[in-house]
């Protein structure tokens, strides 16, 4: 097994060890840790807006450049959680509860060093696990049949929906809105046209590209006009590597040696299941250090570990969602379900058959966020005093930016304006959903996967003949099918076991 | 708003199912799934669960009305397990009226695209953008609304080689 990983490795290393592959990785770890800089601009939103600009790469470059952006931007939004007590994305929120104090007792520079390694070794560990669980997961997947499909693309998305905790209802919605959306365009089956009404621009369906850069892009960008960011003014902020206070102590390492294995665990396990993913995985990695330490009333007031535990496990977890992806073919999250529409694009076909058929590009991918994390850790560490320059430019001035880049790339794929106001209607649509509590990644991820649910869906009932017995005959199947209810009905049996006892006179 | 919001996904819903129910088959000649089956469960599922979310939302409405100052289950769960107080988490001041310039600066960029080209268009859109949101500062507005559409006509048109509007300027 232990061969195996490091064969991989190689492999990978042979295809990514590239003059261009290296000049787009480098590319792409820079652009994603300027997107993790800027507040409520994800990675999601970062590979959406980007991937127009990859039309003329090879398939593996652009994939290692938008994996870049998609790993880049955690280390990024870490940098203003520290500095400035924002939050440049949702999965570096906890980074802030000690980041911050430590940055406000003079102690930035080694909180954004120890930030940066942490991010290193969760990323890294977090690589080594996928190579050694993404062939395994595969070679298992590979006996699947439609209907363990079906059932593992609604489970993906009822996880996800049920991890947003009171707004699982509305999460759901989010993913049978997107699975709507999805159906517009000619059906592969019968090829009967539906909801196209009777426009040849929607016959090939409504493409994703402009749907998620619409969501992710225009409707963060709206969710940050609405909470007042354009009329913050910008924080003049200067760091120094030269100077010694800018290194952490040895007593640092010390004290966090065990904190960075545990958040990478944490994080790789979040991530791996879909819909916890890197937000989660952070919080829980910090809420456990927590409780493991013994000093725990330290915490919140600028505690080393409190910082390093939600970096390894928000990395970490970016590393075990693309377990999923390139496994089962199942994104987990936002951002991984851009990049699986971007496999899609460039004709790559995601499934448990991708490592056998493409293992040049598996491998070639994994390796390169190795790589990645390499870079990442220089450029955060070497060019922190350069990312903290970007943080002088007032967010006002960053609007136009992106506005541009989405309108501008939405129109740019394929040369079509009904695709620039399918953007401007999913824009308007995500502003809403963010404002309300709905789920705007379900939506993404279920209209990259609508396609392959309908299609596993009807072969599953014309194997059975009509009946649903499919999904009960086959032992996978089953198992997936009790799991599946049981992540509908356990948290139904909870709420109401709450109820019940919050009613009951002595609880 | 939040629960004009669901009720208008109520609404969506159910045109929704209903178009899908006029126009296409549900069954096939041969007896089998067409192209109707799998949106006519979607959009079941989806006017069943947009019409109790409505539901919900409105009970929510009337009980903020009774509890003005209650957070959200959300916020607070959030709150809770990070171990900080929750209305720390809360939001402060809003602007829609900025968002709804916009959202009007946006459509009106998306309409010139084909009219002036993609130049010219977001000249007009960063121009227009500058003078609301950033008045004091003149010479960098126009240099700004200069550059960044240059740099970006460059970098798609010529680097990209992808086709962008053309207007009547030939760019």
């Amino acid at each position: 097994m232990l061969t195996d990983i490091f064969a991989n490795l190689a492999f990978g290393l042979s295809i990514a060890v590239t003059p261009t592959s290296l000049l787009f990785l480098v590319i792409g770890a820079f652009v994603g840790m300027i997107v993790g800089l800027f507040p409520g601009f994800g990675p999601a939103a970062g590979i959406a807006v980007l991937i127009p600009m990859t039309l003329g790469l090879e398939p593996t470059v652009a994939i290692i450049m938008l994996a870049g952006i998609y790993y880049g931007s955690m280390y990024g939004g870490t940098i203003t959680s520290i500095l400035i007590n924002t939050p440049g994305e949702s999965a570096t929120v906890a980074s802030t509860l000690d980041g911050y104090p430590l940055a406000q007792k003079g102690r930035a520079g080694p909180a954004l060093v120890m930030q940066a390694i942490a991010s290193f070794i969760g990323g890294t560990i977090g690589v080594v696990l996928i190579t050694a669980l993404a062939p395994l997961l595969a070679e298992f997947a590979a006996s699947f049949g439609p209907s363990e499909y079906f059932l593992i693309i609604t489970l993906g998305l009822l996880l996800l929906t049920t991890m947003m905790g009171d707004n699982r209802f509305k999460g759901l919605i989010s993913a049978l809105i997107g699975f709507a959306i999805g159906t517009v365009g000619v059906d592969v089956m019968s090829g009967q046209q539906r909801y196209t009404f009777g426009s040849p621009e929607l016959i090939g369906g409504v493409y994703f590209v402009a749907v998620a850069i619409g969501l992710f892009g225009i409707g963060e960008l709206l969710h940050c006009i609405y909470n007042g960011l354009h009329l913050r003014p910008a924080k003049k902020l200067r760091l120094s590597f030269k100077s010694r206070e800018f290194w952490p102590t040895r007593f640092d390492y010390i004290e966090s040696r065990f904190t960075f294995f545990r958040g990478s665990i944490i994080g790789f396990v979040a991530g791996v299941l879909p819909g916890s993913g890197a937000t989660l995985g952070s919080i829980i990695g910090y809420s456990v250090e927590k409780k493991l330490a013994r000093d725990p009333e330290n915490f919140g007031k600028g505690e080393m570990r409190g910082l390093v535990a939600p970096e390894t496990a928000n990395n970490a977890a970016s590393a075990g969602a693309m377990v999923p992806l390139l496994s089962l073919g199942i994104p987990g999250s936002g951002a991984t379900a851009v990049l699986l529409g971007a496999f899609m694009m460039w004709g790559l076909q995601p499934g448990p058959l991708l490592i056998v058929n493409d293992p040049g590009f598996v491998w070639g991918l994994v390796a390169s966020m190795y790589l990645g994390n390499m870079i990442l850790v220089a450029l955060s560490i070497f060019a922190i005093p350069l990312f903290v320059k970007f943080l002088d430019i007032p967010y006002r001035l960053v609007v136009p930016v992106i506005v541009l880049l989405c309108v501008i790339g939405a129109f740019a794929i394929h040369a079509s304006i009904i695709e620039t106001w399918i953007l401007f209607m999913a824009g308007v649509l995500g502003f809403a959903m963010k404002l309300y509590g709905y789920s705007p990644a379900a939506i993404v991820l279920a209209l990259v996967l609508g396609g392959m649910a309908e299609e596993t869906f009807l072969q599953s009932l014309i194997i059975s003949n009509g009946t649903l017995d499919v999904f009960i005959e086959r032992p996978v199947s089953l198992a997936l099918l009790c799991i599946l209810i049981a992540v509908v009905v356990v948290p139904i049996c909870l709420a109401l076991w709450r109820a019940r006892h919050r009613m009951s006179p002595s609880g | 708003m939040k629960k004009w919001f669901s009720l208008g996904l109520v609404g969506l819903s159910s045109a929704y199912l209903a178009y899908g129910l006029r126009t296409l088959d549900i069954l096939d000649f041969s007896g089998r799934p067409g192209a109707g089956y799998f949106p006519l469960i979607i959009g079941g599922l989806l006017l069943l669960a947009t019409a109790v979310n409505a539901v919900l939302d409105f009970r929510e409405a009337r009980q903020g009305e009774m509890h003005p100052l209650q957070l959200d289950p959300a916020t607070e769960g959030t709150a809770e397990l990070m171990g900080v107080d929750a209305h720390g988490l809360d939001g402060g001041r809003r602007f829609p009226r900025d968002v709804l310039i916009i959202l009007a600066l946006l459509s009106g960029f998306i309409f010139l695209l084909p009219v002036l080209g993609a130049l010219a268009a977001m000249i007009v859109l960063m121009l227009a953008y500058l003078f609301t949101f950033n008045q004091a500062e003149l010479l960098t507005n126009v240099l700004y609304a200069l550059a960044l559409p240059a740099f970006l006509y460059w970098l798609f048109s010529i680097i990209l080689n992808a086709s962008l509007p053309v207007g009547p300027f030939g760019f």
